[in-house]
């Protein structure tokens, strides 16, 4: 479980993070909110990257103050808005062999944990090719993968679809999904509100530095999201004017429409 | 920091950008001359307050800019010793080494701090040097901070892969920046390169005289200030070759 609690944190005096609280522990977590609101802030102290000014963080007990990033990085996994800022090794393998080995795997374990991760994010038979030969969907996944292969219990995803087509989203979805069912819980942050809708199970909603909303995803759709420069899914719109309700996908709306 | 630029009506803002970049040449000269701490020091809290007096900036703000540069001061000052003898030599020089890097950077942040990057490129254009180079320079100024942030996200990045960059033997160190190296000369070379699009799209170079929506014209007020840095140059000139103060001689005691 990841406790935050009156979290308050400031950039050069400008105050970011007005006092939020939230718990994550084994589901897929959702948030959002608008451009500038402090989501990355919010997700970068919950692997020890920023330290809270006031309030706290707790990953299974342990305080992000008194532990490295090093040490963190065990517990929680963070796969940043660019993959191609993390990629340097000549070849896929390597380059996700590197944090397993910055926690002193080695050997039979590394290579195993190397392919189980591949094999996760769909990337089997990648091995020998270089980062950045990648199209976008496979750096997306391959990001993933990374941060996969260092066995984290939750993994912080900051916008892992933005400016993938269809097809790699759907990669990525699928990824996410099969995390959960391994038992990961997957912080996503998202503009994404189909994304949103089909995946999440809790949503928070970041506004200003403060928690705004935090519920289930029928309960946030019920809020007036143009306020926050959010827009309601095309289904859901649909399936208002249909008078058909909350659904989460297209066969759900037909088999409520009959 | 996203940008040097800070938007504020002060003395500094107003003057003329030939003369603030004369001003900031004149004086980074001006302190090459001297290697003495004891007028290093004086002088680095000098432009620290006239930062804040004439150019509104906050103490705070303008060293706030220094953090990177410290990298390389806490080097100098380490090694300098080592190499040189006697080392108590090699400690003065280090101090003197980085009382002058630290006093460049804060001239240099202070042009930047003071001047919109179109009155820069007017300032060099109208000092002489071609259009091309004026903006080259002023662009690569202004990617200082960009290039900082980006190296700021990277090792985020990096760390949050378990990359501890402050452990190990200095070998292992510099291996392990690597990490850090790659992805950024790779998304530096990326940014270039759509910047030259963006030139390019914008039919930079077509014409081969430019006309400027704004010119610049000195005032008054310029032409007093351009001469206080001017009389306060040859002052410093007349100080340390005349008079031989603000200097000591450094040399190894065995070769
Ligand atoms: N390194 C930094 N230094 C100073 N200010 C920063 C820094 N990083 C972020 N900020 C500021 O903090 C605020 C919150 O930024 P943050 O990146 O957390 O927003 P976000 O919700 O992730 O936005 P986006 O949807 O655009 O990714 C912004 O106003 C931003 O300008
Ligand atoms: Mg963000």
């Amino acid at each position: 479980m990841i406790v935050v609690e009156g979290l308050h944190f400031s950039y050069d005096g400008r105050e970011i993070l007005r006092g939020v609280d939230l718990t994550f522990g084994g589901e897929i977590l959702a948030l959002v909110g608008p451009n500038g609101s402090g989501k990355t802030t919010l997700a970068k102290h919950l692997n020890g990257l920023l330290k809270p000014v006031r309030g706290r963080v707790l990953v299974d007990g342990m305080d992000t103050r008194r532990h490295t990033v090093a040490e963190l990085s065990r517990k929680v996994g963070y796969v940043f808005q660019n993959p191609e800022h993390m990629f340097f090794e000549e070849t896929v393998f390597d380059e996700v062999a590197f944090g397993p080995k910055n926690l002193g795997i080695r050997g039979e374990e590394l290579e195993e944990r190397v392919r189980w991760a591949l094999q996760a994010v769909g990337l089997e038979g990648f091995e020998e090719r270089t980062p950045y030969s990648l199209s976008g969907g496979e750096k997306q996944r391959l990001a993933i993968a990374c941060v996969l292969a260092m066995k984290p219990k939750y993994l912080i995803l900051d916008e892992p679809t933005s400016g993938l087509d269809g097809k790699a989203e759907k990669s990525v979805v699928r990824t996410i999904r099969t995390l959960r069912e391994e038992g990961h819980g997957v912080l996503l942050i998202t503009h994404d509100m189909d994304l949103v809708l089909e995946l999440a199970e809790r949503v928070v909603l970041l506004f200003n530095g403060r928690e705004l909303f935090e519920g289930s995803v029928e309960e946030f759709f019920e809020l007036e999201l143009e306020e926050y420069s959010l827009e309601l899914p095309e289904l859901l719109e649909l399936a208002k004017g249909l008078g058909a309700g909350f659904v989460r996908s297209v066969e759900e709306l037909m088999e409520v429409l009959g | 920091m996203r940008e040097f630029y800070v938007r504020k009506s002060s003395f500094l803002h107003s003057l003329d950008p030939r003369v603030k970049i004369v001003g900031t040449l004149l004086g980074i000269l001006t302190l090459m001359f001297f290697n003495d701490p004891r007028f290093l020091f004086p002088v680095f809290f000098l432009i620290l307050i006239a930062g804040r007096i004439l150019g509104g900036i906050e103490v705070r703000r303008q060293l706030s800019l220094l953090k990177p540069l410290l990298v390389i001061v806490a080097f100098t000052l380490f090694f300098w010793p080592l190499i040189y003898s006697p080392w108590y030599m090699g400690l003065i020089f280090g101090v003197s080494f980085s009382l002058r890097l630290l006093s460049f950077g804060l001239l240099t942040f202070l042009l930047l701090m003071t001047t919109r990057q179109r009155e820069l490129i007017l300032g060099f254009v109208r000092l002489g040097l071609p259009y091309e180079l004026g903006l080259t320079l002023t662009i690569a100024l202004r990617y200082i901070p960009t290039l900082y942030s980006l190296a700021q996200t990277i090792m985020d990045a990096q760390r949050s892969r378990g990359l501890e960059l402050d452990r190990g033997k200095p070998l292992v160190r510099l291996k392990k920046m690597t990490a850090v190296l790659i992805p950024l000369i790779v998304a530096s070379l990326k940014t270039a390169h759509e910047l030259s699009i963006a030139l390019e799209s914008r039919a930079f170079g077509y014409g081969k005289r430019r006309t400027f929506l704004r010119d610049i014209e000195m005032s008054r007020k310029d032409y007093a200030a351009l001469a206080v840095i001017v009389a306060t140059f040859l002052i410093a000139v007349y100080l340390r070759y005349s008079l031989g103060l603000g200097h000591v001689a450094i040399y190894r005691a065995s070769s």
